[in-house]
């Protein structure tokens, strides 16, 4: 029985994905076709080439990380609308902690699922409503003499400072590494873009967390060369 | 048609038949999930408990990506960033595609998009450089989902390593940004270089989240604790705002 519900899971949400991957295409085709604007195959090469190591390698540790902590239907949903760390992971994980149940068990299943799609239909309704809200005042507050100036041009540490935050306090020995290289580089390269930064501290992390978290696999490692060897 | 080509008619076609796929998947997942909940001997308390929760978990970090759409806006328009973060989206990765695109272009996120052509490049750059979990997750999920999940929840220490690992990805992520904020240049804009008011805001913010964090761990609010982020976020531009007004030529020193 309940084999065969996670088959089904996995069925319907194979289908929608491939659904989704077709229907985000309609975006960048919709423009082109509609200005008739296609874009230099030759800019696009180049900003792929740039955006693909990072991106995919990045995609690829996503689904691995997201698939054992969401299950099936939680993880197809917040691969389609997107920010699972920052609001479809948090909510999937905090659903089930409300409901005691535990994720990869049936009643996870079902109950991370509906936290995530509740989660991505309410997303979907804020950011619509505050679009068509904010269309006619945006033009104002992003204005150069607005004294929201100031504010929108720091979005970003904002955001990464608040996020932050609550990782480096529970984390905080997996931080240092990271904001070290990534200062240093800046230092040596100042216009480096976020992309390849991103990728350096990502590795610096990995790299620390291997370290300082030794031992929750190096034993595991050695018994498992011991048992080869015999 | 091409002078308001970022806000155009067919702009927000794409945009509503997005919605409607978003909202058709969603339903039909609650409605599976739920009929099988109810199957499987979930009260109907606790499913309505996880749609009434998960909305108000919800609401603040929505507020949030819908700031940042805002953000994006001011570059490319209003409906392309909403649809960017209605679907994959995520402010990070549209951010670095979009900066990537445009600065082969010549361009920058700072300014004002007005040529379609470099409007067009950037929304392939975000599609194609995003869609690809997309692509492999279907082949994939239910190996990992049966093999790896079973590895993770073999034991503690696996557990742990797993949480350690997906936590040092996503500190790579936060620190790109922070040394940016502490060491960053902007090439189009010298006045938007690191400096007093970029270390300040990520300052503020963080102090903001720690403090608000400890308040609701000791007043034990756990009902306040999603609006924590975007709180702290807001108070952390609004600082911005405090340092321009007051003190605009401290707010003014860069060191890059």
């Amino acid at each position: 029985m309940q084999k065969n519900y996670f088959d089904r899971v996995h069925i319907w949400g194979a289908t929608w994905n491939y659904l989704a991957l077709l229907v985000m295409f309609i975006v960048p085709v919709g423009i082109s076709v509609a200005y008739n604007s296609w874009p230099d195959l030759g800019v696009i090469g180049k900003v792929l080439a740039t955006l693909i190591p990072l991106y995919w390698v990045t995609g690829i540790i996503e689904v691995v990380t997201y698939v054992p902590m969401l299950g099936a239907g939680g993880t197809y949903l917040s691969f389609v609308t997107g920010n699972i760390s920052n609001l479809k992971l948090p909510c999937g994980l905090n659903a089930m902690e409300n409901a005691k149940v535990r994720a990869n068990s049936e009643e996870g299943e079902v109950i991370s699922t509906i936290a995530i799609a509740v989660s991505s239909l309410t997303t979907t309704v804020i950011i619509a409503v505050g679009v068509l809200a904010f269309s006619p005042v945006l033009p104002k507050i992003t204005a150069d003499g607005s004294i929201f100036k100031a504010a929108f041009n720091n979005v970003l540490p904002a955001l990464f400072g608040a996020l932050g935050a609550s990782y480096f306090v529970k984390h905080w020995k997996l931080g240092i590494a990271p904001i070290l290289a990534g200062v240093i580089v800046l230092l040596f390269a100042p216009t480096l873009g976020v992309g390849i930064l991103m990728f350096v501290t990502i590795v610096v992390s990995l790299v620390g967390a291997f370290i300082i978290y030794k031992d929750l696999w190096y034993d595991d490692l050695k018994a498992a060369r011991a048992k080869k060897k015999q | 048609m091409l002078e308001n080509f970022k806000e155009s008619p067919v702009m927000y076609g794409i945009a509503f038949s997005i919605i409607a796929f978003i909202f058709a998947q969603s339903l039909f997942f609650i409605i599976k999930s739920w009929k099988h909940g109810k199957k499987i001997g979930i009260s109907k308390e606790t499913l309505l408990n996880t749609i009434t929760s998960s909305i108000l978990f919800t609401v603040a970090p929505a507020v949030s990506i819908l700031v940042t759409v805002i953000v994006l806006a001011n570059a490319l328009g209003l409906v392309l960033p909403w649809i960017r973060l209605t679907v994959i989206g995520n402010l990070a990765y549209e951010t670095v595609a979009a900066e990537t695109a445009l600065g082969n272009l010549g361009g920058s996120l700072n300014q004002e998009i007005t040529d379609v052509n470099q409007f067009s490049t950037v929304a392939w750059a975000m599609t194609i450089g995003s869609v690809f979990p997309l692509t492999f997750l279907p082949i994939v999920c239910k190996k990992l989902q049966t093999k790896i999940g079973g590895a993770v929840n073999k034991n503690e220490k696996t557990a742990k390593l797993g949480d350690v690992l997906s936590a040092a990805a996503f500190i790579g992520i936060i620190s790109a940004f922070i040394a940016r904020a502490i060491a960053g240049t902007n090439a189009d804009d010298p006045t938007l270089n690191a400096g007093v008011a970029s270390v300040c805001v990520l300052v503020v913010s963080i102090i903001a989240m720690l403090l608000l964090s400890f308040v609701c761990r000791k007043y034990k609010l756990s009902k306040m604790e999603p609006f924590a982020m975007p709180l702290s976020m807001f108070i952390g531009m609004g600082s911005a705002i405090l340092l321009t007004r007051f003190l605009p030529d401290i707010a003014a020193i860069t060191w890059r």
